[in-house]
């Protein structure tokens, strides 16, 4: 470390966001990048705690100040080494992880009120800078064992979980139903926070360390399960979570109401040249839009609307502005780019004869916390009033969608519909099927893309004990 | 905020066998040494080659090898091997490590003391023992069960002079490792791993620039320095000396792996197998061979995910932080829960409190009020604190009825008697701000012999954190570093020890002496020594005390866990009638009321407290206390960093202890305990674990629920207000009465009195009186005159104050104006005697340590250590001993004659003029100072300080000597030296003079 007193001394910078103006008309990422010299003077602002708590609160656990360190001596080769240690996936989670909640949310400096160092994009910046280098890894002292392993879903848990068999000499092949890997990362996630080059890119890297991608095949129609499990020597279920949450209000089958992810996903799907019938795109231009919910989703569906033309977005979320539930950051950008927010309204009706034509929301105020520490929303008398809208968007998360041939080979789901497969057993992630393994959301049920890295990282560790190799 | 991760035998990660050895260090028995500012003394040098004969004297006594440090490069050591090849005096023969792994680890062992031994019988002299050739098929016996079981086998066999053990070997890295080897035996270590991750490090970037050799010559400097400093603590200055001694004691190793390898090491606690040694061999090895196991990051130093358990990890600041903050204690019970049901971490942790006995209503338990006062902040001074930092902790425990403790580094006289004051006031070895008001203002007076985080060692306060405030309350200059010694100078013996109390009770008659040394084996004899020396209390720490600003390497070897050394104490206190005398305190990372509840079990009756209130007012155990950059303005001098971002508050420590007391409320209901005091030293109430690892299962704690065999009628705890000292002071309590009214109505007056050596502190009952009623120095313009004649005992004008001049005729014994504040000493030899001053001495060692102010004129010669850590007294002297100045940071000091060696050691402020009439002193000081003559036109205004202040000597000792030098002044001028610090400027000498006498 440099400087003791960078952190006092130098303020806490993002890379410069791009203007909302150039913003809203673009699919591309906001944020510029770190050159050299500021990624070093960002990452001298770390204090080397002696309790690392951004390492502590990341999920998979990053070996963080130790890779600033490396920056901050300009040292890329060794942080991209290490950055890989922990995470398949740095590049994409410095890009979507929701760090003013996790590490950064809990960096000394933050909750001391200097602003926390710049972890996320530090970590985007290791990456990319290392990739354009040439950097790969090096699986030179890797001994093939002669293991294969069938993932099925190419997702961030998917994905995680052949690159750490892959480096272990285990061949991963890796089936998904859609045309480009990715899952979510590719079809869910807006370019405007993760740009599709970047998945491609990971994609060749993992075509080169010897993953197979088996793409355009949904296992159990195109492919039968049976033929997975006979022709390898364990099986890692990825698959997500992809039923979308009823807001179970009346008027929800109105034409004219959509879900999140079938909204996202059509627009992904037009701007990549992936869409088959063109009657499947969703599009807001000159239209009153109405997200209902307050969580990333949510932020993904205002912000691809304005991109989209909309005539105005409205968010209307139940509890309060510091209640909730996603990246602050990521409202922030969608305030900036033009979004009514209404916070403390409840909907309780999407109103229309034929079509919609306005969600009838009551007012709430926050109760009492509820088993999860959240306050209870609860109903302010006569609040009722109407938000004119011409199309609503359903982001009310997303539930478990378990596969029907799942009791065909003993996997077990909970009363949820997740897959039952323990962190903690002997084989870790390991489901009711020995052969079987499991993890992502489908076994945590929705929740983030490092989370899920964390889960396919651990699952691939569990199947190496289960091959012991 | 020292050591917070468990022992090997408690870890359930594998750990290396030489954690298991805690180092030895002195403490109270001999002093320690300065390793850094009495290099002098200190040397690694290493004879290889047979031992012969010392009664004899031959040509072969003469062909020895002679390396500068145990630590061998890679050229020595090829070289060594070269030699061995043609040269019969160092045939060497290289003995491997490894083993075939189907054999078990103790056959092994034997089977390497048997190829040494044969070895030695035949004529070779050079044992390589080498763990380098490792293959997958075989299991390595670990370096240092090797050696030491050589060793032993050598001595045993009779052949240990003959041979030398060089030890080849990839696990020695930091110096506690080679430290270890050289204790058991060896004679010279290769470690030529580290060497390779210097390699490594250097290819990858980590290191930049530098050459290979060069990088392996800083290591082993640094290696070298680490050995200095381990020796050091122990007091020994060769590395000879060290090889073989054996100062450790292992914790938590099996009697059977003790007996065959570290042949009697005292080892209190029996734990972990050859074949719990073996199972982990057996892990890393299969880790090792596995490619897709990646190096592990570490986590010994900080937590890391994954890694070794950590007692102040995230979630138990979190949550501790949280529940201080609310003030609700269903929020700290979920604090409470995750420590105390924490993996095993600690010898306590395998304990628990008997559940089968008739609990009681918690109404009937004493109240929260009386068990806090029990409770004590650990010694965190300002300096390491910020003061913000330091009058939370000491308001917060004054309105709670318990005692905050100063640290070493004064306190501002606003402070005393408001509720920001600290009841404990500290003595330590630096004696920064150690003043008579000062120990008057106290409840208790600690005197630190050693503290938790690095026990043995002195402390250091960077310059960079020494602010005006800091400096002031110092006495010393801003931005200068601050050294305290490694030994108190006035405590190299018990007797001393019994001395300096003996001090501060005469200086404060109503304060409680207390004494605060550091678990290690036989601390129970010291602390009887320290109960007949009639300290009124004792602390015993544990090694997981001390703070965030301590080197690592310190705070991760040095010192025993609490538990063995209280209840050690407790059962040799209570074995000798003395438990009743004294109080006794433990402290060392106790967390929660099951910590205090297990401790008084154990002996105590008192529970001090450091990292946790620390962390209760914001401190997120960042460990970064050294570079005053603590991001929660805790731990820092920044103004900025303490104004704006210091958040702490005085209810969040509050609440920390009361919390506390509520939950030894609770237990104590559950023991059917209506107090604390009923449980104390009821080892009856424990109850062993099992344990979940197969090393904790084989842990044996029986030594620490056992009485020890003391009957049970002996008091447990102290029945006594005060330990009385033998020697009532009735000559200084005639003098209070005879000076009373002059001292109350600062009239001032003189007085006349014989004295004999067995009156000791003399003057420091006055001082006190004086310094309670006027402060340091308020009494300076209408003094109370002594006119004393005879031989003054130890410690003549301790801590004087401003209005007490003393004047002797005749001489006196070691500490003359030790801490003294103000006033003036003259000591002249009696009227009428014919001996040459100059040449006979007229004052004992280590005057003048720690005073910060006065005057001191001695017609005669000073002992060793003369005008330690002062840091404003003026003085003239006609001659001293070695280490004259040591450490000085203030004040000026004339010397008449000749002085020892080492001259200015460590010495940052303040200036010396010293006559050389022998034209002989450039040799005798230390490279710290700067030395130059008096002639030249710059120095006129020193040349006419110098008279003046010998004209202002000889006026009030009549010296022969002074007045010699004032009559051929000319002549004589010529022969001074002006002695500095380096860094100071000349041009500043004197205005800093006269700004202290403005």
């Amino acid at each position: 470390m440099g400087n003791h007193f960078q952190f006092l001394q130098v303020e806490r910078h993002d890379p410069e966001k791009k203007s909302v103006e150039i913003r809203v008309k673009e699919y591309r990422e906001i944020y510029g990048e770190f050159d050299q010299n500021r990624a070093a003077e960002q990452a001298d602002r770390c204090l080397h705690c002696g309790n690392p708590y951004c390492e502590w609160k990341c999920p998979v656990h990053n070996y963080i100040p130790n890779w600033l360190q490396l920056i901050a001596e300009g040292n890329i080769d060794e942080a991209v080494e290490l950055s890989h240690l922990t995470n398949s996936l740095p590049e994409i989670t410095g890009r979507v992880c929701p760090q003013d909640r996790l590490c950064e949310g809990s960096c000394t400096l933050n909750e001391g009120g200097f602003g926390a160092v710049t972890i996320g994009n530090v970590e985007k910046y290791i990456s990319d800078t290392a990739f354009d280098k040439g950097w790969v890894p090096d699986l030179s002292k890797v001994k093939d064992t002669g293991k294969k392993v069938a993932i099925v879903g190419a997702g961030p848990a998917g994905l995680s979980c052949a690159d750490v068999l892959a480096r272990n000499g285990v061949k991963a092949v890796v089936y998904d139903r859609h045309p480009e890997i990715g899952g979510l990362l590719t079809f869910g996630i807006p370019e405007f926070k993760l740009e599709k080059e970047v998945v491609m890119r990971r994609r060749k890297i993992f075509e080169g360390m010897g993953i197979e991608f088996k793409l355009n095949v949904e296992v159990g129609k195109d492919l039968s399960f049976q033929d997975l499990i006979d022709n390898h020597d364990a099986v890692f279920l990825g698959m997500g979570t992809y039923n979308y949450m009823k807001a179970r209000i009346p008027g929800e089958d109105l034409p004219g109401v959509y879900s999140a992810l079938d909204f996202l996903i059509s627009n992904v799907n037009r701007c990549h040249g992936f869409e088959k019938d063109k009657a499947d795109y969703i599009g807001m231009q000159g239209r009153h839009v109405v997200v209902l919910g307050g969580g990333d989703t949510a932020m993904d569906c205002n912000r691809t609307s304005i991109r989209q033309g909309a005539a105005s977005v409205t968010c209307a979320y139940r509890r309060d502005e510091a209640n909730m539930p996603g990246s602050k950051r990521e409202v922030v950008n969608a305030k900036e780019e033009g979004v009514r927010f209404m916070f403390n309204r409840q909907p309780v009706e999407i109103v229309g004869d034929d079509r919609v034509i306005g969600v009838k929301v009551v007012t709430t105020q926050l109760g009492e916390p509820d088993e999860r520490g959240r306050r209870r929303p609860e109903v302010v008398e006569g609040s009722e009033e109407i938000i004119m809208a011409d199309a609503v968007i359903v982001a009310f998360g997303f539930q478990p969608s378990p596969a029907d041939w799942f009791s065909d080979f003993n996997i077990d789901t909970d009363e949820r519909g997740r897959v039952v497969a323990p962190e903690n057993g002997e084989f870790k992630f390991q489901t009711a099927n020995p052969k079987i393994f499991a993890g992502g959301d489908m076994v945590r049920g929705s929740d983030l893309v490092v989370t899920a890295i964390w889960e396919g990282r651990e699952a691939a560790d569990g199947i190496l004990g289960y091959l012991d190799v | 905020m020292g050591d917070d991760t468990p022992f090997p035998a408690l870890s359930r990660m594998v750990r290396s066998p030489y954690d298991n050895f805690r180092q030895q260090f002195a403490q109270v028995t001999n002093p320690p040494i300065d390793p850094i500012r009495e290099q002098i003394v200190m040397s690694l040098e290493t004879c290889l080659g047979r031992e012969r004969n010392m009664f004899d004297e031959t040509p072969e006594h003469a062909a020895r090898l002679l390396v500068d440090s145990p630590v061998l490069s890679h050229g020595k050591f090829q070289q060594l091997l070269e030699m061995g090849k043609n040269d019969n005096d160092y045939a060497s023969e290289i003995i491997s490590l490894n083993y075939n792994k189907d054999v078990d680890l103790k056959s092994a062992i034997i089977d390497i003391t048997d190829k040494a031994s044969a070895a030695i019988k035949n004529g070779k002299v050079v044992l390589v023992l080498s763990d380098r050739d490792i293959a997958e098929d075989t299991r390595p016996v670990h370096a240092l069960l090797a050696t030491g079981a050589v060793h032993h086998r050598l001595i045993r066999d009779g052949l240990r002079c003959d041979a030398n053990l060089i030890i080849e070997t990839g696990t020695a890295r930091d110096p506690h490792h080679f430290a270890t080897l050289l204790g058991y035996g060896a004679t010279c270590i290769y470690p030529y791993m580290a060497f390779e991750v210097l390699n490594d490090l250097m290819n990858t970037g980590e290191i930049k620039d530098g050459k290979l050799t060069d990088l392996e010559a800083n290591y082993r400097k640094g290696i070298n320095k680490g050995l200095y400093k381990i020796t050091s603590k122990m007091g020994i200055s060769t590395i000879a000396s060290y090889r073989g001694s054996q100062l450790f004691e292992s914790v938590g190793l099996h009697q059977d792996v003790v007996d065959l390898c570290f042949s009697g090491t005292t080892n209190r606690v029996s734990g972990i197998k050859f074949e719990d040694l073996q199972a982990d061999q057996d892990l890393l090895c299969k880790l090792a061979w596995n490619p897709r196991k990646s190096i592990n990051q570490g986590g010994l130093l900080k937590f890391i995910h994954g890694g070794e358990d950590h007692a102040y990890n995230p979630d138990v600041v979190r949550t501790m932080q949280e529940a201080v903050k609310s003030g609700d204690y269903s929020k700290w019970q979920m604090y409470a829960d995750l420590v105390n049901n924490r993996q095993p971490l600690a010898l306590r942790d395998l304990l628990k409190l008997r559940d089968d006995v008739d609990a009681i209503s918690v109404d009937g338990v004493e109240p929260m009020e009386e068990i806090v006062k029990r409770f004590d902040s650990a010694a965190m001074s300002l300096g390491a604190l910020s003061p913000e930092a330091h009058q939370t902790l000491a308001t917060a425990m004054n309105r709670l009825g318990a005692r905050s403790n100063s640290g070493e580094g004064g306190e501002d006289p606003e402070r005393y008697g408001t509720e920001r004051r600290s009841k404990i006031k500290q003595v330590a070895s630096g004696r920064f701000g150690v003043t008579p008001a000062y120990l008057r203002s106290a409840e208790v007076m600690q005197i630190k012999i050693a503290q938790g985080a690095k026990p043995g060692e002195g402390g250091q306060l960077p310059g960079h954190k020494v602010n005006d405030l800091i400096a002031q309350h110092r006495y010393c200059k801003p931005g200068v570093s601050l050294i305290s010694p490694p030994p108190h100078h006035d405590i190299y013996s018990i007797e001393d020890l019994a001395q300096l109390i003996f001090d501060l009770k005469q200086v404060n008659p109503d304060g409680l002496v207390s004494v605060k040394l550091v678990a290690e084996a036989g601390v129970g004899t010291i602390a009887a020594g320290v109960a007949k020396a009639y300290a009124d209390l004792i602390t015993v720490s544990g090694y997981d005390g001390g703070t965030g600003a301590s080197p690592l390497t310190s705070v991760k070897y040095a010192g025993s866990p609490w538990e063995l050394g209280l209840s050690e104490t407790h059962q040799i206190l209570r074995a000798n009638d003395l438990r009743g005398k004294v109080r006794l305190q433990t402290d060392g990372g106790l967390k929660t009321g099951l910590d205090v509840v297990k401790a008084a079990i154990l002996g105590a009756e008192s529970f001090g407290f450091g990292t946790g209130p620390m962390i209760a007012m914001g401190c997120k155990y960042l460990r970064i206390c050294h570079l005053n950059n603590c991001a929660t303005g805790v731990a820092t001098q920044d103004n900025i960093l303490r104004s704006k971002y210091y958040l702490g508050e005085v209810e969040w420590v509050m609440n920390y202890f009361r919390f506390i007391a509520e939950d030894v409320r609770h237990l104590l209901a559950s023991l059917g305990a209506r107090s604390l005091t009923e449980i104390i030293g009821r080892t009856d109430l424990l109850v062993k674990l099992e344990g979940n690892t197969s090393k904790q299962q084989s842990l044996d704690l029986s030594q620490l629920v056992s009485d020890g065999g003391v009957s049970s009628d002996k008091a447990q705890y102290c029945l006594e207000p005060f330990n009385e000292p033998f020697d009532k002071g009735e000559l200084a309590e005639q003098m209070v009465k005879d000076a009373m009214n002059a001292i109350e109505n600062r009239t001032g007056g003189e007085f006349s009195y014989t004295v004999q050596n067995i009156h000791r502190s003399i003057g420091a009952r006055l001082s006190g009186e004086i310094a309670v009623r006027h402060g340091n120095l308020g009494m300076e313009d209408k003094p109370v005159i002594l006119k004393l004649a005879g031989t003054a005992g130890q410690s003549f004008g301790v801590w004087n104050a401003g209005g007490l001049h003393m004047y002797l005729d005749g001489d006196a014994n070691d500490y003359v104006g030790k801490g003294m504040a103000g006033g003036k000493l003259v000591i002249r030899p009696p009227q009428g005697s014919n001996f040459d001053s100059h040449e006979t001495t007229i004052i004992g060692n280590t005057c003048l340590y720690g005073a910060t102010g006065g005057t001191l004129y001695a017609s005669g010669l000073a002992g060793e250590r003369f005008g330690v850590r002062n840091s404003g007294c003026h003085t003239v002297v006609e001659g001293i001993g070695d280490h004259g100045c040591e450490y000085m940071t203030g004040g000026h000091v004339t010397i008449l004659g000749k002085t020892g060696i080492n001259f200015g050691a460590a010495m940052t402020g303040g200036f010396a003029y010293v006559y050389d009439e022998d034209n002989n002193f450039a040799d005798c000081i230390n490279q710290d100072v700067d030395i130059q003559r008096m002639l030249p036109e710059n120095m006129e205004a020193h040349r006419n300080h110098l008279r003046s202040v010998i004209e202002d000597f000889v006026k009030e000792t009549g010296s022969n000597r002074g007045q010699y030098i004032l009559d051929n002044f000319t002549d004589c001028v010529g022969k001074f030296w002006l002695v500095k610090p380096k860094a100071t400027k000349l041009e500043s000498l004197m205005d800093d003079l006269q700004r202290r006498a403005a």
